[in-house]
């Protein structure tokens, strides 16, 4: 976390195009619930979840995906921010991840999996540990 | 008779739409029901225990599955496996890159092609997916738009020489379950509507025997709605097509309103389920014949297909789904639904596999079979809590349409973005209550196992499949008469803006060999992109 600031700045966002959105937006409330400091950026492509990492100087970003194609978007994702200097934001990955890529995925650069069902509390205390906590 | 539930140790009751349940229901809680005008035998109005006199004794219901992934050639061989096991009706998923009607070979979609559907971007797609199959034996959904891809399909089977005011099917052409999804290049809530209306005049002109509108509150309840808002923001859609129609006075409305059939969830609250579907086919009855005065009875047959809940199955654990499912599907039987589509067991996994596709199957098929549930119609009316529940659930529902109506109707509210903040908030108070426990999910947060206890076979699409489609288009896009393209597609942008029906050039165009794509784009020319109304 980027010295004088107060909050962890989380970007949560939706790469590709596909449409169920309110386990990100529930994870958002959490979130921010617990002190966070949401950006909702919705669908948006790899590129421009790197620009808006940029943009709102964040400090991870919070991915969701319930279509089968995580394994090609999440390093697309990675690759984008790493192109923008951005390499050191924490990627936290959420939606229908099979545990059987849970590896891949670390290998990817995902910090944190959270799988469809995961309880809230438990997101909330891995991103503590993974990202900081809010002051 | 008396009965008290003054001292219950436990406290309240409620159903899972929070209707209170008192510990047992007597007579007096159904005094106020008068049997000939609110309930009456099946096949009569207002239909509350069926829309055929003799149900489920007289024809099974459509065992249906929402299918296609990867490419239409992979489709049409599920769709063979699946009518050779008796399936009776194709249903037609169309995949992430068509339902936002982007082509396959558009950079914006490529990562999309191929999942939680199939491409269909032209008429030959169409007819690759249809290859070989009986399209006038069986009955078709189209899980589509607002009729485009319909289009493709009506003008495959005249290639095939079929009579197109004989074929059995339906498109969704809803407004209520497109819009809840967040997808990219979509037109705002009123110009779907009038798209949605053009195809239902359409059809009531050229397709008599296909229902032009599949009203659908599934997406809606999964969002986390309940069962009397799920009434409630159902019939908001429908009544806005019709005030639509009654302002342009284009088609009768007993034409218009003649094959509306609809599309709900099956929920986990089984009585409360089957109420449901009781109180929606009397409020579709009185929507109909009271509101509306269309006196031919077959208007206000309420047909519905349903499914069982997404957001009911897990991710955990996933064989205890197919226990949900089986008791869903229950729900939809004893509510007397005309077509049912068991969801995969590993709905929160993956795409169907092949073993999981035959279980969903088999699961309709013990029930229709095996227990007996189908022997007399409406084995649950007269019970009092049954009974109690259809009136509860009834009256709430029309404060709800009533809700949607007094802020202009559904595209308005829509467009207003107040029903997604429905959505959300109804999504984050599920989502709260399963972290309080308020909402037992066993395996999930009640009795979960400290690891996952198996693993269960996972289907995964091939990762090839999304080119071997984008060279077809391409080759399609290179050897079509492009000059008939471009003339058919500005013509259709001639009578869009002209504010005409929109179908017959869409027809045209599809047959030009047209994109699904290219057609998107001159609707969003004309009525520009709406932005989701989700912030965050």
């Amino acid at each position: 976390m980027a010295e004088g600031k107060k909050r962890p700045k989380i970007l949560m966002a939706k790469p590709g195009q596909e449409g169920h959105w309110t386990g990100l937006v529930v994870v958002s409330k959490a979130l921010r619930d617990a002190g966070y400091e949401i950006v909702y950026g919705g669908n948006m492509t790899p590129q421009g979840i790197a620009a808006a990492a940029v943009q709102e100087d964040a400090d991870a970003v919070g991915l969701s995906i319930l279509s089968a194609n995580y394994l090609q978007l999440v390093p697309e994702v990675v690759a984008e921010l790493r192109k923008v200097g951005k390499g050191d934001v924490k990627v936290l990955l959420g939606g229908i991840i099979l545990r059987q890529d849970f590896d891949k995925l670390k290998q990817m650069g995902v910090s944190g999996i959270f799988p469809s069902g995961t309880p809230l509390p438990e997101i909330v205390h891995s991103v503590r540990e993974k990202v900081g906590s809010p002051v | 008779m008396e009965h008290s539930s003054a001292n219950r140790p436990t406290g309240q009751i409620f159903s899972s739409s929070g209707i209170p349940v008192k510990d047992v229901y007597v007579p007096a809680d159904t005094a106020h029901i008068d049997y000939s005008k609110d309930i009456g035998l099946p096949g009569k109005p207002p239909y509350t225990r069926g829309v055929y006199p003799t149900m489920y004794r007289g024809q099974a219901w459509t065992i249906r599955r929402l299918s296609g992934f990867n490419t239409p050639e992979e489709s049409n061989k599920l769709f063979r496996e699946e009518f050779a096991l008796g399936q009776t009706g194709f249903s037609v998923a169309p995949d992430m890159s068509s339902n936002i009607g982007m082509d396959s070979d558009d950079p914006r979609v490529i990562a999309d092609v191929g999942h939680s559907g199939v491409p269909l971007c032209s008429i030959e797609d169409m007819q690759t997916l249809f290859d070989g199959l009986p399209i006038e034996k069986a009955s078709t959904y189209l899980a589509e738009k607002h009729g485009v891809l319909t289009a493709m399909y009506f003008a495959m089977a005249e290639q095939r020489g079929l009579d197109v005011s004989k074929l059995r099917g339906t498109t969704a052409n809803c407004m209520l379950a497109w819009t809840v999804l967040n997808l990219a290049n979509q037109i705002p809530p009123e110009a779907y509507r009038r798209y949605a209306v053009d195809f239902v005049e359409w059809c009531a002109d050229r397709a008599p025997n296909w229902y032009p509108a599949s009203f659908n509150s599934y997406n809606a309840r999964d969002c986390g709605l309940n069962a009397w808002e799920e009434l409630g923001i159902l019939f908001s859609c429908p009544v806005d097509y019709i005030e639509e129609e009654r302002r342009r006075g284009r088609v009768p409305l007993d034409r218009f309103v003649r094959r509306f059939a609809f599309n709900m969830a099956a929920h986990n609250d089984l009585f409360e389920e089957v109420a449901k579907l009781r109180a929606a086919r009397r409020m579709w009855t009185k929507i109909i014949r009271d509101r509306y005065g269309i006196k031919d009875p077959r208007c206000s047959e309420f047909r519905v297909h349903l499914q069982s809940s997404g957001s009911t199955h897990t991710t955990q654990e996933p064989y205890n789904n197919l226990i949900r499912i089986a008791y869903q599907v229950l729900a939809g039987v004893l509510g007397g639904a005309q077509s049912i589509h068991a969801n995969g067991y590993d709905e929160g996994v993956c795409l169907p596999t092949d073993q999981s596709m035959l279980l969903s199957i088999r699961t309709e098929q013990i029930l229709a079979l095996e227990t007996g549930v189908t022997n007399t119609i409406d084995p649950l009316g007269g019970s009092w809590y049954v009974e109690k529940l259809t009136t509860e659930l009834e009256e709430r529902g029309w404060r709800y349409l009533k809700k949607i109506e007094d802020m202009g109707g559904l595209a308005k509210a829509i467009a207003s973005g107040w029903v997604h903040n429905e959505y959300k908030n109804a999504s984050i108070r599920r989502a709260e209550k399963i972290t309080s426990g308020e909402l037992p999910i066993v395996g999930v947060n009640k009795f979960r196992l400290e690891e996952e206890p198996y693993e269960v076979p996972v289907f995964r699409p091939d990762p090839k499949a999304p080119q071997a489609q984008i060279d077809r288009l391409k080759q399609l896009k290179a050897t079509r008469d492009n000059a008939k393209v471009a003339q058919a597609l500005k013509k259709l942008e001639e009578v869009t803006r002209r504010g005409e029906n929109v179908m017959p050039a869409t027809v045209e165009a599809v047959r030009a060999y047209a994109t699904l794509g290219e057609i998107i784009n001159v609707q969003l020319t004309v009525h520009g992109e709406w932005p989701f109304p989700i912030y965050g």
